[in-house]
């Protein structure tokens, strides 16, 4: 059996009595992009430092190649990274910057010449060598610091938010930069960032981090179709929750009741079910059906009351209470007849296939 | 701007004389001085009946006179570099350091600056006595030490507080040792802090005179002790000479610094 390229194995840091990480595992295969997703202080950027060797774990081991990386100091780790701020040393021209890591390496001056030459025009910079990092824009200077920390092709690239001092559309800009500098190079990048939207458009797979665990790794589409817990399913795409009890629960599956309406069977359960207990009930706004009466026997759904609606260009947006009192969003394509005429106040009922909904326990 | 000068009306005219007089107030005594030390009265009549540049061919030919100067310019030279790498440690430990009782370590670096230099002058002295060092150059360095290091930490604090870390762990990563990457890195990038401590330290020493008055002896004085020793034997206008040398001399670093740091900032 092949050794698996990079391993994270039951990483743990604590700061004092404050634990920042626990039982971090994973396991990244060559050429991976792998983001670590979570709002700040969820443990990401602190296991990222872990890899890049300025903390120390408490327990846990990384391997890089089935070798471990804890015991080796961050200059002679070989790996990359791109940081959240600008970090171009200020009194260097952007050719000394990229020549840097090569110098330290005592390359000679022709192949470090070369390299550098090679690598502006990867980050498309070609003629910059002579400029000071001041003189650059801040989208610019994230492209020589990549430049500077790909010039001795490491294995493994970290990347710390590095566009989050961007603005949005400079930050798309770029995002295409790095997923076509990942496909030339093939290098590994582990990314770390809190932007779902920019974890989905870039990586390979996603490791959710919540309150210092990872809640789950997977495929964009993956997290999005079956979060495992109920904040992966909040922090990737829109969703909303509504209180149900459980009826019963076997298998995976559920069948619940909401307040006074009727039995919901079969919904994807997750967590400790039960039966008789109360959990919540994830629904996403593009998976739900509106109608202005039930549609009958055989519809899954709740009835609503429209609070507002918003015309979001492609699409309607519809909020609406449920009999609980909590807020459901519901989006329609424009042009969708169930919003003909649809105004504040209305009565409406709302649909969904139960094996597209999540119900959380605990 | 909450007071803007345009618009001030006739409080800007009163403004502009108030800094003025202050102005003059600071220069003038130093202006009159260079003018007595180009006069030819021996009694420092002002104005001056006639210009001559006697006075400082006396002083170039007194190797009293010339012996205090170089004494100055080496113990001012030694202190500034020591001020500056024992400044540069300190800041490193002060800014990036994680330990109890950080803030009151740095605000005991800077009492110096604070407390009446007479005070710590007979302290120095004292203790002094005790092993020796009085009227040493050891001596001489140590005293102005304590007094020049709190302006060579401060500016040097200031600057590194000013540097972001992320530059040198890039550096670090990038494959350069953590003390190669202070040096190749980091330094460059405070060389400003680096530059104003140096400036600030030389100066501390060179003009100082308390400190000196009492660390001096008769064979080793420093270019202020020697105007001062003058001063109270005769009244002579090769003072007048030597102090607008020792001024000149501020003023040309003063100059380079502010040189300097313009051109760090382009």
């Amino acid at each position: 059996m092949t050794e698996p390229f990079l391993q994270i194995r039951g990483l743990r840091k604590d700061y004092g009595i404050v634990n920042a990480v626990s039982d971090v595992n994973i396991t990244v295969e060559r050429g991976e992009f792998m983001t670590f997703l979570g709002p700040s202080g969820s443990g990401k950027s602190t296991t990222l430092y872990i890899l890049a060797g300025f903390e120390n774990p408490t327990a846990g081991d990384i391997l890089l190649n089935g070798e471990s990386l804890i015991s080796t100091p961050s200059h002679k780790r070989n790996i990359g990274m791109v940081f959240q701020r600008y970090t171009l040393f200020p009194h260097l021209s952007v050719g000394e910057n990229i020549a840097f890591p090569l110098k330290v390496r005592r390359w000679g001056k022709a192949a470090i010449d070369a390299k550098v030459q090679a690598m502006l025009r990867l980050v498309r910079l070609e003629g910059f060598e002579d400029r000071k990092p001041a003189q650059m824009s801040g989208g610019q200077q994230q492209r020589v610091a990549l430049a500077r920390a790909l010039a001795y092709d490491p294995p493994v690239l970290l990347m710390d938010e590095p566009l989050s001092a961007l603005d949005k559309k400079l930050r798309e800009e770029i995002q295409h930069e790095i997923r076509r500098i990942h496909q030339e190079t093939e290098v590994t990048i582990l990314y770390v960032t809190h932007d779902q939207e920019e974890a989905l458009r870039l990586s390979d797979r996603i490791a959710v981090f919540s309150k210092g665990v990872i809640d789950q790794i997977g495929t964009g589409p993956e997290l999005y179709a079956n979060p495992a817990t109920r904040f992966v399913a909040s922090f990737i795409g829109d969703s909303d929750f509504v209180t149900c009890e459980i009826v019963s629960a076997r298998d995976g599956r559920a069948d619940l009741s909401i307040g006074s309406g009727g039995a919901i069977a079969g919904v994807p359960v997750h967590g400790t079910a039960v039966d008789g207990g109360m959990a919540a009930l994830m629904l996403r706004p593009e998976r739900l059906s509106l109608s202005r009466i039930s549609t009958g026997a055989g519809t899954t759904g709740l009835s609503a009351r429209v609070n507002d609606i918003t015309f979001l260009g492609s699409s309607i947006h519809v909020a609406a209470s449920a009999p609980s009192g909590e807020t459901l969003s519901v989006r329609l394509p424009f042009g969708h007849e169930a919003a003909a005429g649809l105004s504040r106040g209305d009565t409406v009922f709302i649909g969904f296939d139960p094996a597209s909904a999540h119900v959380f326990c605990g | 701007m909450l007071l803007n000068f345009e618009r001030l009306g006739a409080w800007k005219w009163i403004l502009l004389v108030i800094t003025g007089l202050t102005a003059a107030f600071l220069i003038l005594p130093i202006v009159f001085i260079a003018a007595l030390s180009f006069g030819s009265s021996q009694w420092l009549i002002f104005p001056p009946p006639s210009w001559t540049l006697q006075w400082y061919k006396a002083f170039l030919a007194d190797p009293r006179w010339l012996e205090a100067a170089w004494t100055s310019f080496r113990i001012a030279a030694v202190v500034t570099v020591l001020s500056v790498l024992i400044g540069l440690v300190a800041s490193f430990g002060l800014v990036r350091g994680r330990f109890i009782g950080k803030e009151a370590l740095r605000a005991l670096f800077l009492t110096p600056m604070i407390l009446p230099v007479v005070v710590l002058a007979v302290a120095l002295y004292a203790f002094f006595l005790r092993i020796g060092l009085n009227g040493t150059t050891t001596g001489f360095v140590i005293a102005h030490l304590v007094v020049a290091l709190p302006f060579s930490i401060l500016s040097m604090t200031n600057a590194l507080e000013g540097f972001d870390k992320s530059i040198e762990d890039a550096a670090v990563l990038c494959g350069a040792h953590p003390l190669e990457a202070k040096i190749r890195v980091t330094l460059p990038a405070i060389s400003h802090g680096l530059f104003s401590a140096a400036v600030f330290s030389f100066l501390t020493s060179w003009d100082e005179v308390v400190l000196a008055i009492f660390m001096a002896s008769p064979t080793l004085q420093t270019l202020p002790v020697k105007i001062w020793t003058t001063l109270r034997q005769d009244l002579t206008p090769v003072i007048a000479a030597a102090s607008t040398l020792l001024v000149i001399v501020t003023i040309a670093l003063m100059l380079l610094a502010a040189l300097v740091r313009k051109g760090l900032k382009s």
